[in-house]
């Protein structure tokens, strides 16, 4: 394969974005994806309605794979790994690695793009207050999207409808001793929506969300927080909570009310915990392959060099959504697209001078 | 107070002096405690009143709290209407709560408010569940009484309601007794035709119509309460009696348009009765007054040379954005020279008479550190000015109360617009 093609790795919302760009910009394009199925995180973990928009995750994700997979430019390669990488912008030869029988080859290919994306925090993995793994009804964020998306929303425990459900914002960020600084960006917006579905799902049940403050920035704040507010009359107290504790079949949620300065202990039949985002294993491993800088967090770093939001340490590879830190979808998507557009500008410019 | 011992208390609740039922409760027989820790969120307070036909935007309250540094009420008390939503959220029945009963619908709330949660449209709906559940404080409810009977809240005669034409000293037109076409109808209103000082506003009225040669006419006993602050208060049901009452009325004669006393009858006549059928053309007084102003000013014979402070009717000012023309008339006084308290026009500071509280002074004693009134009239005297102006019939009788409660007995002076109007054209009358 000559130096004209664009590698992508990963085949998720930012990856499916980036090679559908490229392609359709002229450039041939190799897309790697390590799982056996296109589609990325909205996929393997079973996505509702995306934020926002309210849309499908499905048949959004169906609509852009099946753009990618019949687009002529286009050569997808599943289970497929990266496991080695030479040369400089405009030319590389990467070995990629079948995974399971070990099979590899080696494809030359002028830029790449990074768009491995991220992993949802484990909330049992640091600190265990909140009993993730000792309780049935302590869900995430992610198993709700999944239930959610079944249109069977349901106590765990019982099987049955919850009467009280809370979320419990910003689990896994904005915490030092986690390591985890940073705003995961999309909780906020996530867990609205879910209380959401939630009071259209199951009328009855009340929803409340536990929050230090509310970041929904942009357009999310007038099309999910103040519609969940308003019209699905969700509650939301400031103040998140610092434990659970078993109380016969239900939770007794304890924290503080802070706009009133008093201890809360209020019992729910299911804690949703909004967790976070960390760098995929993909992530890390591609970036160590690769040669590129990490942040502190494992992200892909960017330099912010010049404005530009896809670059990383390596000239001639690009990165693409939340690989390069907690993004929502338009970013991933805007981030795809200018990382397309630079990964077919670096081909194009190693063609036009032969030598470089 | 004695430490309780108890952790999980948040506040204690003693009077020194209480007596329930004829019994002596004083001191730690009355005790009570608060529970600290929160057990529950509830729900159902929130969605009974967003339930209510106007009570819905009390759901959309993300208590930014802007509300409550601009609330009157919550600076001498602990109301604030971002606390409505947060006790209502906590299951505190506002339609139980004294809450209830302190708002004065002044709209300052909700004109920083960036949810739109609109107060003026919770508590009337929100107090009318409670007017039909039969809660209302007493004095309120008296006056809910003397209004359905004798047509205004004092408990008058309706008989009486024109005896201040015969002091004014010029002829007035009483149209059931004259019904002639008339290019004004003045609608006197409640206050103006009894209370003492009213009165005083009534007749200066009189002599700066019929100075300027206004062809007006006034209803006399057939006049009745406008109701909006009865409305405001939580009796739809009787306000909706005496718009289609006063409907009526107007109807029986001929005149191109209404000019009212008050900005609570302005509030009725020009956003409610058109609901009962009843549109018409209405100014108030200071509107009506603003464009005779050159002649105004050729016909002043005499200079006033007071100090005056100016305080805005929430309702003429907020309500209804006119914040110029009481000032402009003001202004034109030869002489006088008018200071300006620093909370006014859109920041104006209510007086407490709104949305019924002109009739439950008794009621908030128990609530609030000092009245809304004695408040102003302080901001008033730090201005330095020896009159306070105003032009609402509500605010002589409150403001006058205020000043001797406050110890500024002589060194203000509260006076209608009109009055001075009334002393700037050299009625022998006037005050």
């Amino acid at each position: 394969m000559a130096n004209d093609a664009v590698l992508v790795v990963g085949g998720g919302p930012a990856g499916l974005e980036a090679a559908r760009g490229a392609a359709d910009l002229g450039a041939r394009v190799v897309l790697v994806e390590e799982r056996d199925h296109l589609g990325g995180t909205p996929i393997f973990e079973r996505y509702a309605a995306l934020t926002h928009g309210f849309q499908d995750a499905e048949e959004v994700m169906e609509r852009l794979t099946r753009e990618v997979t019949t687009h002529p430019n286009v050569q997808v390669r599943l289970l497929t790994r990266v496991v080695g990488c030479e040369g400089s912008a405009g030319d590389f030869r990467v070995r990629l690695a079948k995974v399971g029988d070990g099979t590899s080859e080696t494809v030359h290919v002028g830029s790449i793009v990074v768009a491995t994306g991220f992993q949802h925090f484990d909330p049992g993995r640091e600190t265990q207050v909140y009993g993730y793994y000792e309780y049935p009804d302590v869900i995430t964020l992610v198993e709700a999207e999944a239930m959610l998306k079944a249109k069977r929303f349901v106590r765990p425990s019982t099987g049955q409808p919850p009467e009280r459900v809370c979320f419990i914002q910003c689990v896994g960020s904005r915490d030092r001793q986690i390591g985890n600084e940073y705003c995961s960006k999309v909780c906020c917006g996530i867990a609205s929506k879910q209380a959401i579905e939630i009071r259209q799902q199951v009328p009855n049940c009340k929803v409340y969300i536990f929050y230090i403050d509310m970041r929904m920035y942009g357009y999310w704040e007038n099309e999910i927080y103040w519609p969940a507010q308003e019209q699905y009359k969700v509650q939301y107290i400031k103040g998140i909570a610092t434990e659970i504790i078993q109380k016969g079949d239900k939770l007794l949620v304890r924290g503080e009310d802070t706009t009133l300065g008093r201890p809360m202990e209020v019992l729910m039949d299911m804690v949703i915990l909004s967790v976070g985002m960390e760098p995929s294993k993909g992530t890390r491993e591609v970036a160590r392959v690769l040669g590129l800088k990490q942040n502190k967090y494992g992200f892909i770093e960017v330099p912010h060099e010049g404005l530009d939001p896809v670059a990383t340490s390596v000239p001639g590879i690009f990165v693409a959504g939340a690989a390069a830190g907690p993004k929502d979808l338009d970013d991933t998507l805007s981030m795809a697209g200018a990382a397309a557009m630079k990964a077919v500008a670096t081909v194009r410019r190693a063609a036009a001078s032969p030598a470089g | 107070m004695p430490k309780p011992g108890l952790d999980k208390v948040d506040r204690i609740y003693e009077k020194d002096v209480a007596v329930l039922e004829g019994m002596d409760i004083s001191g730690h027989w009355n005790r009570m405690f608060e529970q600290r820790v929160v057990w529950d969120y509830s729900t159902d307070v929130l969605e009974r009143i967003t339930g209510l036909p106007g009570g819905e935007s009390l759901g959309w309250c993300y208590q930014c709290g802007k509300c409550v540094p601009v609330c009157p009420v919550d600076v001498v008390g602990d109301y604030g209407p971002r606390k409505v939503y947060r006790k209502a959220q906590l299951g505190i029945d506002l339609l139980r709560d004294p809450d209830l009963w302190l708002c004065t619908t002044c709209m300052n709330c909700l004109r920083v408010c960036p949810k739109e949660v609109n107060m003026i449209e919770i508590m009337p709906a929100a107090r009318e569940v409670a007017v039909q559940e039969g809660r209302v404080p007493p004095e309120l409810q008296k006056v809910f009484e003397n209004t359905a009977r004798y047509g205004n809240p004092m408990g008058e005669s309706p008989r009486k309601r024109a005896e201040w034409v015969k002091e004014a000293g010029v002829p007035v037109t009483v149209l059931p007794l004259d019904p002639r076409p008339v290019d004004v109808l003045w609608y006197v209103g409640s206050y103006p035709s009894y209370h003492p000082r009213g009165k005083d506003a009534a007749r200066a009225m009189a002599r700066v119509f019929h100075a300027l040669g206004v062809d007006y006419g006034i209803l006399g006993h057939e006049e009745k309460e406008d109701g909006d602050s009865i409305r405001l208060a939580g009796e739809k049901g009787l306000f909706e009696v005496l718009a289609e009452a006063n409907i009526r009325t107007f109807r029986k004669y001929t005149f191109n348009r209404i000019v009212v006393t008050g900005p609570h009858e302005y509030n009725a006549f020009k956003n409610f009765y058109p609901r009962y059928g009843g549109s018409f053309d209405v100014l108030h007084y200071t509107q009506f007054l603003a464009p005779f102003l050159p002649r105004l000013r050729e016909m002043f014979v005499k200079e006033l040379p007071y100090t005056v402070t100016f305080h805005d009717p929430c309702y003429l000012g907020r309500h209804h954005g006119e914040y110029d023309a009481p000032r402009r008339l003001l202004q034109a006084i030869p002489g006088l020279r008018l200071v300006e308290m620093p909370r006014c026009r859109e920041n104006g500071y209510c007086c407490g008479g709104g949305g019924g509280g002109m009739w439950l002074d008794g009621f908030s004693r128990d609530y609030l550190r000092e009245r809304l009134s004695d408040r102003r009239v302080r901001e008033a005297v730090e201005t330095g000015a020896e009159i306070l102006a105003v032009c609402c019939p509500y605010e002589v009788s409150r403001f006058e109360d205020s000043v001797k409660a406050t110890g500024n007995d002589g060194k203000l002076v509260v006076r209608d617009i009109i009055e001075l109007l009334d002393e700037a054209l050299g009625s022998p009358r006037a005050t």
